[in-house]
């Protein structure tokens, strides 16, 4: 598997084979915890306590519950003169604000881009580790990593960890070969290409708002204008996202940061003569 | 007061009726734990219900559980098609979507215009594609239901009967918060039950100012804020003594009433699982000085975003216009076309690109 090759791992079935067996404990907390991928493939699992259990035991109706929301709205669409990405930029725990000014995009390398949307913690550290293995591929083979395979890179991160309580909604946006490239990654092992996306509690105001405007043949500026409108709207609407938008453009030379706008400025523009 | 008055005949009128009543009154179609409060068999009459009744959380109300089979008030006859509710979710969404449809309703300059798609489904199966959602409740009344079909279209009756029994009595017309008022303490009784209505009334009131006394407390609030939703509750057992515009006492008017208790005024009302679609089209378009051509085709749009996305919101979509004569409704559309002109449209721009490219 050409997977297996690029991080030098052993063949898939001796994997399978010590993932599966009875005693995992030799698979656990190895003082080199986090070196996924230099020598051999590992899925390193906390010691101890079984994750999924646990997670199952926190999720029953009474008792502590342990909810995992997605709470953040983000959104990004393919159109002819390439992605546009728009988040918002509020960190909520539970029913604390705990920042208005957070950076939901991680800028992977100049020709890919990845939101972030449930669990800050998860999001920021798994991008991280992917664009540590985009880096690697590049340097391992002389081309750019392309866009499915970015995405492929995370899903099966995500899938080493199903069910154990990751909390990731990502989508992994670049300009390859094949032209722009659009992928919505999740904590469940989804991996989908798609011409639109929106993550987080406010997507379906969002959906609303990029559905009825959308045209293939938008100009920038329309394209622009219907980003920061789709968050500016969801932001309104759901408690759980606000702040401001941070929107990019990813064109065929890489990306770039189009604006960073207050959203409370942006819907006072919209309503003007509302009511 | 007009209210008291109401209930006090009402209660008279059914003591005298109570002893050759067919067991086909709603009350008894209740639960059977009910029985015990029902000698009066009044409507209006207010008594605290079976206490196994309220263990049910008021969080969980509206949404079935598996094993709950008690309590079912459609139980004798064959099980009517109701809008699905949600149960217990892998992705716990901020506030429960328990309505499985699409309304919505706005008030603007021409009156008030109400949409709501026609879809009934009963937990995946579209039970009926051409339901109506807008039920009229008189001439200047219309009220959307979301919720149990059975439930709406019951109480929707039941306050069609009320207000015309009002009107009688009266020699005028109810006024929409008053007949909001109306519906949400008939509700009352079935607080933490599996009753589920959740209607917004759209209606007009022509009163003249010295009718202000006789209506109560008729909360208004700030309709030209820019606030859409008003989000104080008005809350019915308090008085609120507030600034009450002239122009808002007699106009259009636009209340959301819920099964939870919530009586909600406000100047635009969506409701139902494909709400969040809606409301931001709604938000972006819906202004006090827009035509009634432009209210229906942002009404539409907004309808078919919903359906578009949500998949218990569908099929064809009604609108409702109410105005200072009555109310008005356009013939029913089917959303296929709308579904099929965008994907043409789509394949044809796409078409071109293919050619420049």
């Amino acid at each position: 598997m050409a997977l297996a090759a690029v991080c030098g791992g052993q063949s898939s079935s001796e994997h399978f084979g010590q993932l599966f067996s009875g005693k995992q404990a030799r698979l656990f907390d190895r003082p080199n915890h986090f070196s996924f991928g230099t020598k051999i493939q590992e899925f390193a699992v906390p010691v101890g306590n079984e994750p999924s259990g646990f997670l199952r035991s926190c999720n029953r109706e009474e008792g502590v519950r342990i909810d995992l929301n997605h709470g953040t709205t983000t959104l990004a669409f393919k159109f002819r003169h390439g992605v546009i990405v728009a988040v918002d930029s509020r960190a909520s725990a539970g029913n604390y604000l705990a920042s208005n000014d957070v950076n939901k995009v991680i800028e992977i390398n100049p020709y890919l881009l990845g939101t972030m949307s449930g669990s800050a913690a998860d999001c920021q550290y798994w991008e991280r580790l992917l664009a540590k293995e985009c880096r690697l591929y590049r340097l391992r083979n002389n081309h750019r990593i392309s866009v499915a395979a970015a995405s492929k890179l995370l899903c099966n991160m995500m899938l080493g960890y199903r069910g154990m309580g990751l909390s990731v909604g990502s989508m992994i946006c670049g300009w390859d070969k094949e032209g722009p490239g659009l992928y919505y990654v999740d904590d469940n092992g989804t991996r989908l290409s798609g011409r639109m996306f929106s993550t987080g509690c406010g997507n379906s105001y969002a959906y609303g708002v990029v559905d009825s405007g959308y045209k293939e043949d938008m100009t920038v500026e329309e394209a622009y204008e219907l980003g920061c409108r789709g968050i500016a709207h969801a932001t309104h609407r759901d408690a759980y996202s606000g702040g401001s938008v941070n929107m990019y453009h990813m064109r065929e030379d890489g990306w770039i940061k189009v604006c960073k706008e207050d959203v409370s400025e942006l819907i006072h523009r919209y309503r003007e003569g509302m009511f | 007061m007009a209210l008291q008055d109401l209930c006090n005949l009402q209660h008279i009128l059914l003591e005298s009726e109570a002893a050759e009543q067919s067991p086909g009154r709603f009350g008894e179609k209740a639960a059977s734990s009910y029985e015990s409060g029902l000698h009066s068999s009044s409507l209006l009459d207010f008594y605290i219900p079976v206490a196994e009744c309220l263990d049910e959380s008021p969080i969980e109300f509206g949404q079935i559980r598996p094993d709950q089979s008690s309590c079912s008030i459609s139980s004798e006859s064959s099980p009517l098609p109701s809008l699905p509710f949600v149960s217990s979710q892998p992705v716990p969404l901020p506030f429960p979507m328990a309505h499985g449809t699409t309304t919505l309703a706005f008030v603007f300059q021409g009156g008030v215009l109400a949409a709501a798609d026609t879809r009934s489904s009963c937990s995946g199966l579209v039970a009926c594609p051409a339901s109506q959602k807008i039920l009229p409740i008189h001439s200047h009344l219309v009220g959307t239901t979301s919720g149990t079909s059975a439930d709406c279209a019951l109480w929707k009756r039941i306050l069609s009967r009320e207000l015309r029994l009002y009107q009688l009595r009266n020699g005028r017309r109810l006024s929409t918060s008053g007949a909001a008022k109306l519906l949400s303490h008939m509700l009352h009784p079935f607080k933490g039950t599996e009753l589920c209505v959740a209607a917004t009334l759209c209606g007009w009131d022509d009163h003249s100012g010295s009718r202000r006394a006789a209506q109560g407390q008729k909360t208004d609030l700030e309709a030209v804020s820019s606030d859409k939703v008003s989000l104080s509750k008005s809350s019915f057992l308090t008085q609120q003594p507030c600034a009450r515009k002239e122009a808002s006492l007699s106009g259009p008017s636009l209340f959301y009433v819920c099964s939870d208790g919530s009586r909600l005024q406000g100047t635009l009302f969506s409701v139902g699982s494909g709400s969040p679609y809606a409301y931001s089209i709604l938000d972006q378009g819906v202004q006090w000085g827009l035509t009634v051509a432009e209210a229906t085709s942002i009404a539409r749009e907004a309808v078919y975003r919903a359906t578009y996305r949500d998949a218990y919101s569908g099929n064809c979509v009604d609108i409702y216009h109410v105005t200072s004569q009555g109310w008005t409704r356009r013939t029913r559309e089917d959303l296929k076309e709308e579904y099929y002109r965008e994907k043409e449209s789509r394949r044809q721009t796409h078409e071109a690109e293919k050619k420049m490219l």
